[in-house]
């Protein structure tokens, strides 16, 4: 068991960046999900933790040693690939052996490792099998496996579930945590996906450009975004972002959205600036069109997606996406009334992204 | 025995022959093809037929020529076209005198010594060298060009070319001499107990690249994840080499080992120029043999029986290797 600190971490190919002063507290146990886009250097941060490569400046330490001059066999640290990575020309069974193997225990206790570790993850009627060949919840569960066998302090999964179909996704999420809660190690869960990272994650971070931009809990990163990049990138639909402008009425604090009306400003913002004006789809409320306060917008489109109704609304160029109930009745080209819930809205600066009312994010 | 049904270019060639017929053999219990189909059919063998002409040619034929004149005494001192070699029809004579014959017995002995000493030598040094060249270093490339020259020269100019190195006043003897500060002046060809080993260095000189590059391709393709997976594991070069690397190269190695086999097997050209299969007999491999008895003695049916005898044993080296390939 470990916690691992990443401190001034910074990797750099040539002339690019991939990783920019990352500085990361992982706690012993915690899920963290490294969440961003492709190219965000997130998998860079995870090869260095691992070993596979070293930074370019930045230390990194697992509870209090410090893992730079430890090559990568010795970190104690299972890692998931993104493609598994299964050795097909080995069975099932010596996959799982295998690290026990290059450790030279004696064959018992390997065979009673292999079979307890088979047994948790329902690899057992399995075991004999060649692993080529084998379905990819199997596989994925063998890379769990074949790393959990050598009882790691530290799991690194990298994007493990890109290669599996939408509807099976699912299963495997709810899996992975369920296995985490079983083996109780610190995990590391590289992912562009939000909603696995929502999903099963203590804490997200979230990278973009090699720069971390966020940590927190799922709830917290998804309510209070410190700027922009993390606004859009979490959520589906992402956040509405839309320009504004901050002043005051009757010396309270309001926001003029360009084209649309005003909404009441949180308490905190103040001053007079060019804002963007942040709402999530799901804490717009469409009522009538004579509604005090309600933004009057024409429906341009709607996403009927089972449980939810995704309602594109669009006013002079400004354009917001309101989610609502299955079945909302709703068409194309009609005129609604859209109402903002006050305490949701968010404010950026228009300029720098940055949230209003939030310090600026490290970096 | 009927050796020219094992062979695989005889097989490929009744394949090719009789391609046709089971797929009138399947009409008759598969639904009727439409016109098209058999349109198609029609003009898929009218475009394989030139090839499959040319292999009745260059391989049936000389093939069934050979088992005929294998079975007679002829010879061309007889003043008579072959198609007459029947006039001196001696069933299988041929046959029993090589199996007699103890010139034959020691060129193939000589034969599989150099195999069984080029091909492993051959194949250690290229595995390393792959082995070596899978990791980046500075210079790479040049060095691997310079590693491949050997290959792409011409057999008999390498034999040459050993042949100047191996003479007893030759740059060899000179940097022997230079090293134990003795005058060395080993007569390296004419010895007849060294000079199969001048002419397996040289082979092992011309021949290692070639075993080097297929070797080289295997281990490139052993996938990358899979070596870092088992390093996280705890494996050190030498385990993942032997559970990793070496059972994914298997077919490759198989591959490189059945090429140089069989090459070896035919060794001639850089042997005839270096040694001439001398002296005496002392580096007289198979090929050198078949080639004296041919073209010095023109006992030109007996050469016929022992180069057939030959095709089936290679046939037969070849087959047990793709089997080895097979059991993967």
């Amino acid at each position: 068991m470990a916690s691992i600190t990443l401190s001034g971490l910074t990797k750099t190919f040539g002339t690019f960046t991939a990783v920019k002063s990352l500085d990361l507290h992982i706690a012993d146990k915690e899920f963290l999900a490294l969440l961003g886009p492709s190219g965000c250097g997130k998998s860079t941060t995870m090869n260095i933790i691992a070993g596979m490569e070293q930074p370019s400046a930045g230390t990194v330490r697992f509870d209090d040693r410090d893992m730079l001059n430890v090559p990568m066999g010795r970190r104690g640290v299972g890692f998931v690939f993104q493609n598994y990575a299964i050795f097909t020309h080995m069975s099932v069974y010596d996959n799982i052996a295998y690290g026990l193997r290059m450790r030279g225990l004696p064959k018992a206790e390997i065979d009673a490792r292999v079979r307890q570790v088979a047994e948790l993850l329902g690899l057992t009627p399995f075991l004999k099998q060649k692993s080529a060949g084998l379905s990819v919840n199997i596989l994925q569960r063998l890379a769990i496996g074949r790393s959990a066998a050598v009882n790691p302090q530290i799991f690194l999964l990298d994007e493990p579930l890109s290669n599996v179909d939408a509807a099976f996704r699912a299963v495997m999420r709810t899996e992975l945590k369920h296995l985490q809660r079983e083996f109780g190690q610190t995990m590391i869960y590289v992912t562009h996906d939000q909603l696995e990272a929502m999903t099963m994650a203590d804490r997200i971070a979230v990278m973009d450009r090699g720069v971390l931009q966020q940590v927190g809990s799922p709830i917290e990163v998804y309510n209070n975004p410190v700027n922009t990049f993390v606004a859009r990138f979490l959520g589906s639909p992402s956040m509405n972002l839309l320009p504004a402008r901050l002043g005051t009425e009757d010396g309270r604090p309001v926001v003029e959205v360009t084209g649309l009306g005003r909404v009441a400003a949180p308490a905190s913002a103040r001053g007079s600036a060019d804002v963007l004006f942040g709402i999530r789809p799901e804490d717009l409320t469409i009522t009538a069109t004579d509604l005090p306060g309600a933004f009057v917008m024409e429906v341009v489109f709607v996403e009927r997606v089972g449980p939810r109704t995704i309602v594109h609304l669009a006013r002079d160029g400004q354009e917001l996406k309101a989610i609502e109930g299955n079945g909302f009745p709703v068409a194309i080209g009609d005129r609604l009334g859209v109402v903002a819930k006050p305490e949701s809205v968010r404010l950026f600066d228009a300029a720098t992204g940055q949230a209003l009312d939030k310090e600026p994010a490290d970096g | 025995m009927t050796p020219e049904a094992m062979t695989p270019e005889a097989m490929t060639a009744k394949a090719a022959m009789s391609d046709p017929l089971p797929a009138s053999a399947r009409r008759s219990h598969t639904p009727p093809e439409s016109p098209l189909e058999a349109e198609g059919r029609r003009l898929g063998f009218l475009m394989a037929l030139p090839t499959q002409l040319l292999l009745v040619f260059i391989v049936v034929f000389p093939l069934l020529m050979q088992l005929y004149i294998s079975l007679t005494a002829w010879t061309p001192l007889y003043g008579q076209n072959w198609t007459q070699a029947w006039q001196s029809w001696n069933w299988f004579e041929n046959y029993a005198e090589v199996m007699q014959d103890g010139r034959f017995w020691s060129a193939l002995w000589r034969t599989f010594l150099v195999i069984i000493v080029c091909v492993p030598a051959q194949f250690l040094l290229g595995l390393g060298l792959a082995i070596l060249f899978v990791e980046n270093f500075p210079g790479k490339r040049v060095f691997y060009s310079v590693l491949l020259t050997p290959m792409m020269v011409v057999p008999a100019v390498a034999g040459y070319m050993f042949f100047m190195l191996f003479q007893s006043g030759g740059p060899i003897n000179g940097i022997l001499s230079d090293l134990t500060g003795l005058n060395v002046t080993t007569a390296w060809l004419s010895d007849p107990s060294l000079a199969l080993a001048a002419v397996m260095i040289a082979d092992i000189w011309q021949w290692t690249p070639l075993m080097f590059l297929i070797l080289l391709a295997g281990l490139i393709g052993v996938p990358e994840d899979q070596l870092k997976a088992a390093t996280l594991l705890g494996a050190s070069w030498w385990q993942r080499f032997r559970t990793i690397m070496l059972p994914r190269i298997r077919t490759v190695i198989v591959i490189a080992l059945v090429i140089r086999t069989v090459e070896i097997f035919k060794i001639f050209d850089n042997l005839y120029i270096m040694t001439g299969g001398g002296p005496g007999v002392s580096t007289e491999t198979i090929s050198v043999y078949i080639y004296k008895v041919t073209l010095q003695n023109l006992e030109w049916s007996y050469v016929a029986t022992v180069a057939l005898i030959i095709l089936v044993s290679l046939s037969v080296v070849t087959a047990f290797g793709l089997k080895l390939m097979d059991r993967r």
